[in-house]
């Protein structure tokens, strides 16, 4: 699942989980497909296969996840209003968008501040009960960085456009992005809610020279699973069966039959 | 001689009549819906219609428009509404309730003392819009005695279950399955869901008392269903 990288002129790239076999007719299944617009001061469109995909997009947001069918597709982002006969300012060109994967396609410059697409596959898979998953991708004209919690580092020495990322118990944490192996903090600190049952995607975009990196935060919730058990007595005071009292009347009820019986048969021969 | 014979036949009357009075009148450890059917979604709404294709003669799929949003990072402080207390009236059931998470083994995790009750925190809490609202507690403790729930077993179909939240309102439910279910095949995935028609699901201990494991087999499960009107 390591993202493949799309360079700004052209180049083919495959998607997610490998080739998919592009019987282009078959719309057998989708993919549920975000983007994300991480190249600072740049309003674009974006078209995916000459159709218009995004208006006016702006740095700093994330497209609602769109159901895209199974097949190949043309990226290409505009500066706004200017698609789709022009130059474009970032291509990719026969992206195989796979069925059933969760996709984020991130617009964000390379470590030496080109624009480029990175296609990520987002882990949904399903996560324990309690936990929450916590993804960190590098997408900033940045070098290496590590990622705090808490003052604490909990991934260290990551590089655009790498991502790292772990399932933790959820909790609140104040996250911030240091430059790799020093205290030197280059984004945050923001106080992230990491809900149980979510993967939250965090990534660090803009560009160190131009002094505007920033945090950029996407989540993918349901991905949850339920408790074990359900451990909830250990007494045994519970009566599952016939109580004590009953079982003595019975008792003795017997015992009465069988006393008053021999009495009975007694009583039949003398008479 | 007679006298005898018809102390005989009172005898074995009550000898059969104790046991049958009691096995009648004993709660019953099913009654109403099955308790996995509430709230269950339903088969036909899982396939949205396929998207017809229009691109002519394009080979490459039609791309949809999409909406976007800030992708800053959210505060996420949202107003809590936790439950405080639960009672069931008609079974004199009155406890207060504990936001509760699993413990390390990945079971839920229940408050230790039993008068008091767990709802499992991280699904929706009761008077919500959708889903499993789960609360449970323990039926008893060897150190501590009967439980808040020890007399679950004995609620009934329509019996009115309300929950008070942090923020003064109680909703009201009311039962409308009961089911005993055994321990290791608990439907989990089911009784917790997280989606599906707003329900309440009551969980504790029953069935018969495995002394070797401390333990109980079974599970006693009730759902119920809000009803207008909360108070």
């Amino acid at each position: 699942m390591r993202p493949l990288r799309v360079l700004a002129a052209t180049g083919a790239v495959a998607l997610g989980l490998g080739l998919a076999a592009a019987a282009p007719s078959s719309a057998a299944g989708t993919s549920d497909v975000s983007v994300l617009h991480g190249v600072p001061g740049l309003t674009v469109d974006v078209y995916a296969n000459g159709d218009k995909l995004l208006t006016d997009f702006k740095p700093g947001t994330l497209t609602d996840p769109v159901k895209l069918p199974e097949g190949t597709y043309d990226l290409a982002v505009f500066p706004a209003g200017e698609g789709p006969d022009g130059t474009p300012a970032i291509k990719a060109d026969d992206v195989a968008v796979p069925s059933g994967a969760n996709i984020t396609v991130v617009a964000h410059l390379s470590a030496d501040g080109t624009p480029v697409l990175t296609p990520f596959v987002n882990d949904t898979s399903r996560i324990k009960p309690g936990e929450t998953r916590l993804t960190v991708r590098h997408t900033a004209a940045a070098p290496a960085v590590d990622v705090r919690a808490g003052g604490t580092p909990v991934f260290e020495g990551l590089e655009n456009p790498k991502e790292a990322k772990a399932d933790i118990p959820a909790a609140k944490v104040s996250a911030d992005v240091v430059l790799a192996g020093t205290d030197t903090v280059a984004i945050g600190p923001a106080d992230l809610d990491l809900k149980e049952g979510t993967n939250t995607i965090v990534y660090a975009w803009g560009s160190a020279e131009d002094d505007n990196l920033d945090l950029a935060v996407q989540t993918i919730s349901g991905l949850h699973s339920a408790p074990g058990g359900v451990p909830s007595g250990t007494g045994g005071l519970l009566e599952d069966g016939l109580p004590m009292p009953l079982v003595a009347v019975t008792v003795v009820a017997l015992a009465g039959a069988a006393f008053a019986g021999r009495r009975a048969v007694l009583a039949t021969r003398r008479g | 001689m007679r006298r005898w014979w018809m102390l005989v036949a009172a005898c074995l009357v009550l000898a059969v009549a104790a046991p049958l009075g009691w096995w009648l009148t004993r709660p019953s450890s099913a009654e109403g819906v099955a308790v996995t059917s509430v709230g269950a979604p339903s088969p036909s709404a899982s396939s949205p219609s396929a998207p017809a294709s229009p691109s002519a003669s394009s080979a490459r799929p039609a791309v949809p428009q999409v909406t976007a949003r800030p992708a800053t990072p959210a505060d996420g402080s949202r107003p809590t509404t936790n439950p405080v207390s639960i009672s069931i009236p008609g079974i004199d059931v009155r406890a207060a309730v504990d936001p509760v998470g699993v413990e390390k083994d990945g079971s839920m995790v229940i408050p230790r003392s039993v008068d008091r009750v767990g709802w499992y925190r991280y699904g929706p809490p009761p008077g919500s819009d959708a889903g499993a609202a789960v609360v449970a507690g323990h039926v008893d403790s060897k150190a501590q005695g009967p439980g808040a729930l020890f007399r679950l077993r004995e609620v009934g179909v329509g019996d009115r279950v309300d929950v008070r939240l942090a923020d003064g309102r109680t909703v009201r439910y009311e039962v409308v399955g009961k089911e005993t279910l055994v321990k290791k095949r608990l439907p989990t995935e089911r009784l917790f869901a997280r989606d599906g028609a707003p329900r309440l699901v009551l969980i504790t201990c029953g069935g018969p008392f495995v002394p070797e494991l401390s333990s109980y087999r079974d599970n006693l499960v009730v759902v119920a269903e809000p009803v207008g009107g909360a108070a």
